[in-house]
């Protein structure tokens, strides 16, 4: 379904285009339908950059991203873009950042019709409905300002505009990691049912290997704009091959077994 | 606490500034007295009859304050419109869309912030020798725009990256919606208080470029009223009823506008309250 | 023995244009010498405004209302008096290194020139001894001695951290209270900066060390005792084995069943997950404030609150349900 080839990213900076840095060094990988896939790294390993790509907000300096087949940078017209995004849409990290403070929180899920069919009707049913899918009261949240709302419930909104969607990928980069540790559960079991209900596949971008293992089918793992490794979560944990996801691993704090090491 | 010392500072300020405004609104309705024509001696002290006396053509200098207050004020604000109009446009534009249009028009903002303006309205006196106020608003506001527009530039370069932006955009925005609906918003408050403080530079301007005889020509500005007691000496000859008053009113308005800027930045900036 | 430091009761509360939001509302805690005290909870439970608590970092919106904090048993730090406070028991007694401390550096400072300057400034060394014992500290933590001649901006995340945490420890204080030292760090970085908190345990520098985070991972790898504090109170304590293994209040249950980590076990049993949100601290809850989203809440606890009652062996919970039990 979404096919990512020899894509680099560099960015050039500085007076006469010193210091250039290599976000994403020629990476390969594919998504099937449904299937969630992680990529996982550090911070300053590529993987925001790889989503922006794959999120068509910016170009790469070479390589392809290709979508049911087409080429998703060769889109010519605004139609064919809005097509684009109504099928593969972004879930961000920072749910503060992700809502713009002088308008109420649910222009962001108002915002979405602007990529369906004109004659969209019944808007505000469709946007309760997506709020109590994702376990909001609609009451709590519409006609509220972002301030007004806590974490876990804007990053619950920015579920919801993927209900709204019913995209068949969703890109979401980081997207509990700004979200207390209790209250990440909620929040993956959103994703799991989006999964279930309506196939969609997930690009799961996050730095912790924990939330991996438990939401995807496969892992990739990246290092300095590489794809270091990949696999099936229990691969990748119980057998790792290259020398940086096994320092990953040894470095992560588990509940179950205690560090020898420190 | 420190709501009430914002409250002080605000309603003081502003309290002033109206001051000054009514001053010159309703001052010709209150002294109907005409400011050009000759309407008593020359030279004459304050008294019961003049109240700021006269000046060396017989014209009662208190109606000469009411009107030039008016004309400063107007000329204040026509080029502040002017030029945060020109701010954003450039700043927007430049700020959005980066590249080749970022740097020509930033080069354009860098000449005309360089460009002595003195040397400019000296052209300028020369083709246009009869200048009423409206042109010195024009040309005050068509060289007071960089300074904004630079900085409405980098605020809308950080506001960008941010990630309501690429919702926007993934939600099939045009690059034109989002700068002007979902960007420039954000900024008004501080595109308002720069308009502020530019009024006041532009009534600070028009005085000395009037004063020096480049500015206003035709009509009575506070500025023109300095040209004339400057030519006639007025300092020297201790003619003090004609000298302080415009000085004075200019100074009021302009310090008071200050003043309502940095109360207005306190108000929108809640992190900037003292302790 | 006397705990280091035993804070009773303590109540302290943020004055706000809507009325007293009560972070910390009668929690007692005690820290002993060799303890590594992690204190858990989600955002907005209080942890961060206990850590300023016991060390009577007092400032306005925050009011202290009530409550001791008794240091080796004797010093009431609550009626010492702001002055006092800061001069004689901040950085050589009790130390904190407060959330993104890394960016806590002088940035037009070297390292080293800054640590110097504590150095002479507190113990009335000269410029050679000063940095001999600079370079010694950082020896005995392993930090590379160039680190010293460098500007913090040259520096990784990491070691900017670790030279925060070397700096606040120079004087060598009883206590050391950190407030997620971690969360913006990778995971390599993160293991590193927690080695140096229990090196510098073991290294006799600090005697004590209170942690707080929400990640309960990282306690489990550190920490010896561990407190959870729920909406300004706490509602469980134990030693780290026995909380992890058999939590009994409800709330330090689901809390610890959160977490996610790369372990066959805990994709097995699933995610528990809390449906709710934590209190309006302006307007808590009558009775037990967890009751709202307790899954076993009796009658009684939407009535009276419950106390936290020992139970033997360092152990405290404040539980109707639990207290029933026994």
């Amino acid at each position: 379904m979404l096919k990512v080839s020899d894509l680099t990213e560099v960015y050039s900076g500085g007076f006469l285009q010193r210091g250039s840095v290599m976000a994403v060094d020629g990476a390969n990988f594919a998504v099937q339908e449904g299937e969630t896939v992680s990529l996982v790294g550090e911070s300053g390993s590529g993987k925001t950059t790889m989503a922006h790509i794959i999120l068509h907000l910016l170009p790469p300096t070479s390589g392809k991203v290709v979508f049911e087949g087409r080429d998703i940078w060769a889109f010519k017209t605004k139609k064919e873009l809005k097509g684009y995004w109504y099928k593969v849409h972004g879930i961000f990290q920072d749910p503060y950042a992700a809502f713009n403070p002088i308008y109420k929180a649910d222009r962001i899920l108002y915002q979405v019709f602007n990529l369906m069919d004109r004659g969209v009707r019944n808007r505000r049913r469709l946007v309760r409905e997506a709020l109590e899918a994702v376990k909001l009261r609609p009451e709590e949240v519409l006609g509220r300002y972002s301030h007004q709302l806590s974490g876990g419930q804007r990053q619950r909104m920015m579920v919801a505009r993927c209900y709204l969607l019913k995209p068949q990928l969703i890109v979401a980069d980081e997207p509990v990691s700004m979200v207390d540790a209790s209250g990440r559960a909620g929040i993956l079991k959103l994703f799991l049912e989006l999964r279930d209900l309506y196939g969609t596949a997930v690009v799961f971008i996050t730095h912790d290997l924990g939330l991996a293992y438990y939401m995807s089918h496969r892992i990739l793992v990246m290092h300095k704009g590489r794809i270091v490794e990949e696999g099936a979560p229990e691969k990748i944990l119980g057998d790792p091959e290259h020398p940086y996801t096994r320092k990953l691993i040894a470095d992560i704090p588990l509940i179950g077994r205690k560090w020898e090491d420190i | 606490m420190d709501n009430v010392r914002l409250n002080v500072r605000l309603v003081v300020s502003a309290a002033l500034f109206l001051a000054v405004v009514l001053f010159g609104l309703a001052g010709p309705w209150a002294y109907p007295v005409d400011p050009v024509s000759r309407v008593g001696g020359k030279l004459q002290t304050p008294s019961w009859e003049h109240p700021l006396g006269t000046d060396v053509q017989g014209r009662d200098v208190l109606a000469q304050l009411i009107h030039g207050t008016g004309t400063s004020l107007s000329i204040g604000v026509t080029a502040s419109v002017i030029a945060v109009a020109i701010a954003i446009v450039v700043g927007v534009i430049s700020g959005y869309r980066g590249g080749l249009m970022d740097d020509s028009l930033m080069a354009s903002a860098n000449v005309v912030l360089a460009f002595p303006v003195i040397l400019l309205l000296l052209v300028a006196a020369v083709f246009v020798p009869v200048r009423s106020p409206m042109v010195v608003a024009l040309l005050i506001g068509f060289t007071s725009w960089p300074g904004l527009a630079r900085a409405i530039r980098s605020q809308i370069m950080s506001l960008k990256e941010r990630e309501f932006v690429f919702l926007s955009r993934m939600a099939g925005c045009s690059g034109v919606r989002i700068a002007f609906v979902d960007l420039l918003p954000n900024m008004m408050t501080y595109v308002f208080t720069s308009s502020v403080v530019i009024m006041s530079a532009a009534m600070l301007a028009e005085a000395g470029l009037s004063m020096i005889g480049v500015g206003v020509t035709k009509g009575t500005s506070l500025g023109t009223m300095l040209f004339w007691a400057q030519l006639s000496d007025a300092v020297r000859r201790g003619l003090f009823w004609w000298f302080i008053p415009p000085g004075g009113v200019l100074t009021v308005a302009c310090a008071s506008l200050l003043l309502l800027a940095t109360a207005l930045d306190q108000l929108f900036n809640p992190r900037l309250k003292e302790r | 023995m006397n705990a280091l430091l035993a804070a009773e009761d303590v109540k302290a509360y943020y004055s706000s244009s809507k009325g007293l939001v009560r972070a910390v509302d009668g929690v007692s805690v005690d820290i002993n010498p060799g303890d590594v005290l992690g204190v858990a909870g989600e955002s907005g439970c209080g942890k961060s405004t206990l850590s300023n608590v016991l060390m009577m970092n007092i400032r306005p919106p925050l009011r202290f209302l009530g409550g001791k904090v008794l240091l080796d048993g004797k010093q009431d730090l609550a009626v010492m008096g702001r002055e006092k406070v800061k001069t004689q028991v901040w950085g050589r007694v009790i130390t904190l290194v407060p959330q993104s401390a890394l960016n806590a550096l002088v940035p037009t400072r070297k390292v080293g020139a800054f640590i110097k300057d504590v150095l002479r400034y507190h113990l009335k060394l000269n410029s050679r001894e000063a940095w001999a014992l600079a370079q010694k500290r950082f020896q005995e933590l392993g930090l590379p001695v160039e680190a010293l001649t460098k500007y913090p901006h040259q520096l990784s995340g990491g070691m900017r951290q670790r030279v925060v945490i070397s700096v606040v420890t120079l004087l060598n204080p009883k206590l050391l209270i950190v407030d997620e030292p971690t969360s913006a760090l990778d995971v390599s970085t993160q293991k590193q900066v927690l080695k140096m908190f229990l090196q510098l345990r073991a290294k006799h520098i600090v005697r004590a060390i209170v942690f707080i985070a929400h990640d309960i991972a990282i306690l489990r790898q550190i920490a010896t005792r561990i407190t959870i504090m729920y909406a300004g109170k706490v509602v469980e304590v134990g030693p780290i084995e026995r909380v992890f293994q058999g939590s009994l209040h409800p709330y330090a249950y689901s809390l610890i069943h959160s977490v996610v980590t790369p372990e066959a076990e805990v994709k097995e049993r699933g995610l528990s997950h809390i449906a709710g949100e934590p209190p309006d601290l302006l307007h808590p809850p009558e009775g037990c404030r967890f009751h709202p989203r307790c899954p076993h809440s009796l009658p009684i606890c939407s009535r009276e609150e419950p106390p936290l009652i020992g139970l033997g062996e360092d152990r405290f919970v404040a539980c109707h349900l639990v207290l029933g039990r026994h």
